[in-house]
């Protein structure tokens, strides 16, 4: 009976107008993703790994003068490999740094006996696209937006008069009249809708990822196709939230129109003012402390420390003694910048953590934070890239150590030129950066809000439930 | 007749829960959206008040001419709570200096915003209207004309003697004066928390350019219930004229405009106008360079060292600069002398000659590359932006958008007349160091005969432009929305006049 149910309500969304609009605009929409993606993947690909080389090739420079040289110049540039997923959820990259800085040369001083030079520090720079960018401001049209935005406005529109459409014509009432229970009949409904939503959704998402996975530029592996997958019903559980929220309102209400109006408010605010808002509510209120100066603050920290090691090392009665203290200043000001770096990192992450967990209050926001762990793109990601770095800089400073004590002629003094192994460092000894993505972590990372989406839709769904059988036909 | 009409239509648009849950909803949003935006703007005010003091201390500790660098910083636009626009984006810092011209692309941004913070989009108060008034007026209009049909009543109304003209005219004034009654309260409103808000004082140009805002939504709004009616009364079913407003709403307000600019990829064919600029300004440059050596060679000092071997105590230094990408190209020398040996007084005269040759030479070849590079940049940023503006002029949306923009002043025109500001400024700072002969004085690269004297330059203020200008610029796109809306009233007119009931 449930069958039966569904298959009317499918033929009958199958001839209607909407029904052919939602595919229109559906395909529209995911051919333009598709070709947008193939457009610009493979420039940012060849950005990526020319990046790479350039780091590669910057490493063994400095790795061929000496292990001093390598020491002083630090791990360099350090660029984040691009998802192939990203036309799944674009995340806000624009507004994400693609590096970190890691080998800046900031100063270089002459102490007389000794010639000083700043060791490397990590440094976080800031992504501001738009500085000079005076084109108009766009929402990108990833997957997060046509199925976030769009299906979920057509899935709405699918099921606004469910109930309240057969009650206003009567023929609720002959139905119930035959031995149909309320549950099938609301079941029937559901997946009646589920299928007529589906079926411009799949058509779509294929021909999207049939352009995107038979062109050349593009290679999408099994990990990439399963992670895909996951996306896949990810949004389809989405959809099914927002067609019970629609037979919610339409069964509680008597009047199609009114149901209509209702759902559509509760979308605008939900799905296009909450996102942001919120967003903006959490950040305005535990805003950072005004970081105008961070640079005159860094440097006034720098002539500090100096004023305190320049007696000292003058003090020094022996060059011995001389060569500790200048290397003892050159670490502790490394040391202390990158903790200044650091600092103001977190500040601005722990701001944008806390904006993001009060959004996720409205369900479009929790299917984009899923779509971006499960793509690899977005903020997550990018703390992710943020660990991966500061792990390999630990490899790499204690690889620095470790073959400074296997020199025989070096004195052990980390910072100078004259304390340290002056021989050059074979290409292959230098550790090399791997930016691993796994896809169980991402799991981790993305399980409390999968837990939350279906959390939503099975309140949702019960309140339907409720709601039907108790209302008066 | 008519005013029989307008009142029945105005009591069936109001007592409706429609009417009553949408302006709920939107005063809702227009309050928080409102008192957020104001934090944000006072948080803007804080950030650039700081910047200024702080930039005036730096310079204020600079005991060299050449040493200091003048900055000037672009206070956000109260304005901006209503359209944001271009106003928290492009640059608000920049150094004003004899050795380029300021423009656009030389500016920054100062640090003290959370950067990560831009991946969340802001809302204006234009954008609640943008969504939710659009949609209030659509639901509005599309049973107007199908629902009486599906009813019958149109049939009734038309078996007495009044003209069909008259009830299109009284069903679009009750509609549109419904439509008011949330625009008024909701600007109302906002204009209260403004006035609440320390930090914001609005002048009697900002209470024009919001009744510019106020008569430019009217106009928005009615092109949109005059599709929501045109579709009613080309449809004589209710559901599917309501379907098919709906998804019109999608598309004009959601779909299209985020859609547009990718289907039209921006290009950036210019790779090659740029670069043979770049080689232009380049050889201007050398140019200098070589003027500069032969000044060096043929004056009476000996030896060809820029700084005329001056030793001192303190530094110096004098570099070229570029950056490709804006063709931005510069030459600078800093010098921060505290005094000089005797060895080096008799330089002095050969020194402060030099540095006055290079500074009236700096600001030449500067103004010379400016009219070079001034076109190309055109060319390739804002050409390209304007082009997409117009693509998504294409729906009332981006039409409305534009033209809140302009009243607001936070379009790129008003963002524009700020370095337009800042090039006045520079022109005013060269004039006074000529006039002082600053170049060619001591002060100019050393601190031992009386510090450089920061006080009496001419301090930076930057004034938005007046409301004539605003006017002038929102004008073009007001008279668009104007035909539009009158253009889609003839039609529906003659459709419904011809129709069969």
């Amino acid at each position: 009976m449930i069958w039966h149910i569904a298959a009317r309500e499918l033929y009958d969304n199958l001839n209607s107008l909407r029904f052919a609009l939602a595919t229109f605009l559906l395909l529209a929409l995911m051919l333009t993703n598709a070709s947008v993606h193939l457009r610009e993947h493979p420039a940012r690909i060849q950005k990526y790994n020319d990046a790479v080389t350039f780091h590669r090739n910057h490493l063994n420079t400095a790795g061929n003068e000496s292990l001093y040289k390598l020491a002083q110049q630090g791990i360099g540039d350090i660029f984040k490999k691009p998802s192939s997923l990203r036309f799944c959820a674009e995340g806000g990259e624009p507004f994400l740094p693609d590096s970190v800085q890691g080998g800046h040369h900031r100063w270089g001083s002459n102490w007389g006996e000794y010639s000083l030079e700043s060791f490397w520090i990590l440094a976080y720079p800031s992504s501001t696209p738009n500085v000079i960018n005076v084109r108009p401001d766009v929402t990108k049209v990833d997957w997060g937006f046509i199925i976030g935005y769009v299906l979920s406005l057509i899935a709405l529109l699918f099921t606004f008069d469910a109930i309240s459409g057969e009650r206003e014509q009567g023929t609720l009432r002959l139905m119930l009249a035959n031995s149909i229970s309320r549950h099938t009949l609301l079941t029937g409904k559901f997946l009646g809708a589920l299928i007529s939503v589906s079926i411009p959704l799949t058509i779509s998402v294929l021909m999207n990822l049939f352009l995107i996975s038979t062109s050349s530029d593009v290679h999408l592996n099994t990990e990439v196709w399963s992670r895909l997958g996951i996306i896949c019903i990810i949004a389809f559980l989405y959809i099914c939230l927002f067609l019970a929220l629609g037979l919610l309102v339409s069964a509680l209400v008597q009047r199609s129109a009114v149901s209509l109006v209702i759902l559509l408010l509760v979308w605008v605010i939900f799905v296009v003012f909450m996102p942001n808002t919120l967003a903006s509510i959490a950040g305005e209120y535990t805003s950072p402390k005004s970081n105008v100066g961070f640079e005159e603050h860094s440097w006034q920290l720098h002539y500090e420390l100096r004023s305190e090691y320049r007696p000292r090392y003058i003090a020094g009665e022996s060059l011995l003694k001389k060569l500790q203290v200048a290397g003892e200043y050159v670490i502790q000001d490394a040391e202390q910048q990158e903790r200044l770096h650091e600092e103001r990192l977190n500040r601005r992450i722990s701001q944008v953590k806390r904006a993001r967990t009060i959004t996720r209050l409205s369900p479009v926001t929790i299917f984009q934070h899923l779509l971006e762990s499960f793509a690899g793109t977005g903020f997550e990601r990018h703390l992710q890239f943020l660990e991966n770095v500061k792990e390999y800089a630990q490899q790499f400073r204690i690889f620095i150590v470790d073959t400074d004590r296997g020199a025989p002629e070096s004195l052990h003094i980390f910072g100078m030129r004259e304390g340290m192994s002056q021989q050059p460092v074979a290409p292959e000894a230098i550790p090399k950066f791997q930016d691993t993505l796994s896809l169980s972590k991402d799991f981790n990372t993305a399980a409390t809000d999968l837990l939350l989406l279906v959390l939503f839709f099975l309140l949702v769904l019960s309140g339907t439930y409720l709601a039907f059988v108790r209302v008066e036909i | 007749m008519l005013i029989t009409l307008i009142h029945r239509e105005l009591l069936d648009n109001l007592m409706t829960f429609r009417f009553a849950a949408t302006v709920f909803i939107m005063l809702l949003l227009v309050v928080t959206n409102t008192a957020v935006l104001i934090k944000d703007y006072e948080r803007r005010l804080a950030a650039h008040n700081d910047a200024v003091k702080m930039h005036q201390r730096q310079l204020d500790e600079k005991k060299t001419y050449s040493a200091g660098r003048v900055y000037a910083d672009r206070p956000p636009n109260p304005l901006s709570i209503f359209s944001l626009g271009l106003d928290k984006r492009l640059g608000n810092q920049i150094e004003v200096s004899h050795k380029y011209v300021p423009s656009l692309w030389d500016a920054y941004i100062h640090e003290s915003d959370n950067p990560f913070m831009d991946m969340f989009a802001s809302m204006d108060i234009v954008f609640i209207f943008e969504v939710i008034l659009s949609l209030l007026a659509l639901i509005f209009a599309y049973d107007a004309l199908a629902g009486e049909y599906e009813r019958g009543t149109l049939r009734l109304v038309l078996t007495h003697p009044v003209q069909r003209g008259h009830i299109l005219l009284s069903k679009y004034i009750s509609a549109m004066f419904c439509l008011l009654v949330p625009l008024l309260i909701s600007i109302l409103l906002s204009i209260i928390l403004m006035t609440i808000s320390a930090s914001i004082s609005l002048s009697p140009g900002d209470f024009l350019r919001i009744g510019g805002l106020i008569l430019t939504s009217v106009m928005y709004l009615s092109i949109f219930y005059l599709i929501g009616l045109l579709i009613s009364a080309t449809n004589r079913r209710m559901r599917t004229a309501l379907m098919l407003s709906m998804f019109v709403w999608g598309f004009l307000v959601l779909v299209y405009p985020n859609v547009i600019l990718a289907v039209f990829p921006h290009v950036e064919n210019q790779e090659v106008r740029r670069t043979s600029a770049f080689n232009q300004i380049e050889q201007m440059w050398e140019e200098f360079d070589r003027k500069r050596k032969h000044f060096l060679a043929t004056d009476d000092f000996p030896g060809e060292d820029w700084g005329l071997e001056l030793r001192g105590w303190g530094s110096r230094h004098a570099f070229f600069s570029d950056n490709p990408r804006t063709l931005l190209y510069t030459y600078e020398s800093v010098m921060q002398f505290d005094g000089f040996g005797e060895e080096d007084e008799h330089k002095m005269p050969y020194a402060q000659n030099h540095f006055r040759f290079l500074g009236s030479h700096v600001t030449a070849t500067a103004d010379r590359t400016w009219l070079t590079r001034k076109p190309v940049l055109e060319d390739i940023f804002i050409q390209q932006a304007n082009m997409e503006r117009a693509l998504l002029k294409l729906s009332p949306v981006g039409i409305y958008d534009a033209v809140a923009q302009a009243w607001a002043g936070t379009d790129l025109n008003g963002i524009r007349d700020f370095f337009e500001t800042t090039r006045q400024y520079r022109r005013t700072v060269i004039n006074y160091f000529t006039d002082k002969d600053v170049f060619g004085s001591r002060q100019w690269f050393s601190a031992d005969k009386g510090a450089a004297d920061w006080r009496s330059l001419p301090k930076f203020s930057f004034q938005r432009s007046s409301v004539e200008v605003n006017v002038k610029r929102a004008l073009p796109e007001v008279c668009l929305l104007l035909l539009i809306n009158l253009f889609m009233f003839l039609l529906i007119f003659l459709i419904f006049h011809r129709r069969e009931v």
